[in-house]
């Protein structure tokens, strides 16, 4: 039976320094210069990579959306249209996939992509044909549009 | 080549015609090879509909929807569709799966190891041919999505650090979520389509 751990148990007398040093240097084994064996400099070093390491987890989701967004935008332009415009017509059919899918169905189903613009298109179609009415003025309503003509 | 030869013609006929009257005609050269409409062209020039919108014949669309349903109905009779994808809606998360995928999901589970779990929200099927798009879900009788429980499991240890320069301020805490891993068994169609 080999004791791996023998030498460390010889190094532990005393005050727990020596464990406490190697709980930072540990995470700072890859770093460069000197910061990897210094104590001092590891300790400013890791805190530094932690923090980093905490705010990049919520940074990696804001940056994701706008890579989809972007990623939509090229793929919408391919089929005639602005990425507004795909949008915010897909959620007034009330397709309610994200943007994370989206782009992902861009990428890797272009059948599918073309389908869900086809189905923004009609609706965009159908929103300008109820907006625009039939260029006729309403009954009974006397407006000053009329009186130009 | 042919776009040179387009700008040339638009610049002639432009000249040809009687112009666009100007506000100041004295601020434009007389001399100037510019002509036509001064204001850029900008997002406002024109309305975002197009001059003239296709007109819609209500009975063609009905026919051609229901022509649509009996056909996509008549290949989900007959099986005929390639491998299918499918969206699913599942931890607050959107994952597009196929059969045999293994998903690994941030969240603790209530079903066992093991066990059997339908998914039941389908946002879009996609097969080789045609496409379901739910609006926002497909019907539970139309798409049947299976997966069982494979693994329970806890995410390597994230620290989070939070830390104030010159204010005496830092905050360590070790964040240790636990993690499920589930395999799609399967994706079925029914004839169901309406």
């Amino acid at each position: 039976m080999v004791f791996l751990s023998l030498s460390s148990w010889i190094r532990s007398r005393g005050p727990d320094r020596y464990w406490k040093v190697q709980e930072i240097i540990k995470h700072a084994k890859h770093f460069r210069g000197r910061k990897n064996r210094c104590y001092t400099l590891a300790v400013k070093a890791v805190r530094r990579a932690f923090v980093y390491a905490t705010k990049g987890r919520r940074l990696k989701k804001r940056n994701m959306r706008t890579l989809w967004i972007s990623r939509i935008a090229a793929a919408s332009r391919e089929h005639g249209m602005k990425y507004p415009v795909l949008m915010h017509n897909l959620t007034k059919t009330s397709v309610q996939l994200n943007r994370r899918v989206i782009s992902d169905l861009a990428i890797t189903e272009p059948r599918s992509f073309l389908s869900l613009a086809k189905v923004a298109r009609a609706r965009q179609q159908e929103g300008f044909r109820a907006a625009l009415g039939d260029g006729k003025e309403p009954a009974g309503i006397f407006s000053r549009v009329v009186l130009l003509q | 080549m042919a776009l040179y030869r387009a700008g040339l013609l638009l610049r002639t006929s432009s000249r040809l015609l009687p112009g666009n009257p100007l506000i100041f005609p004295a601020a434009v050269r007389t001399q100037s090879s510019v002509s036509g409409v001064l204001v850029p062209r900008t997002s406002l020039t024109n309305p975002p509909w197009p001059e003239q919108l296709p007109s819609v014949d209500e009975a063609e669309v009905l026919r051609r929807h229901a022509a649509v349903v009996s056909t996509v109905n008549r290949s989900i009779e007959q099986q005929d569709f390639g491998r299918l994808f499918a969206v699913v809606h599942f931890a607050s998360r959107q994952w597009k799966v196929t059969g045999e995928d293994l998903i690994l999901i941030e969240n603790h589970l209530e079903a066992g190891c093991g066990e059997r779990i339908r998914l039941e929200k389908v946002l879009l099927v996609g097969a080789e041919d045609f496409t379901l798009v739910g609006r926002p879900l497909l019907g539970k009788d139309l798409v049947r999505v299976e997966a069982t429980v494979i693994e329970k499991t806890e995410s390597w240890p994230k620290v989070h650090m939070r830390f104030w320069k010159r204010h005496r301020y830092q905050r360590k805490m070790i964040i240790v979520q636990p993690q499920t891993v589930l395999r799609i068994n399967s994706i079925e169609l029914a004839p169901r389509l309406s």
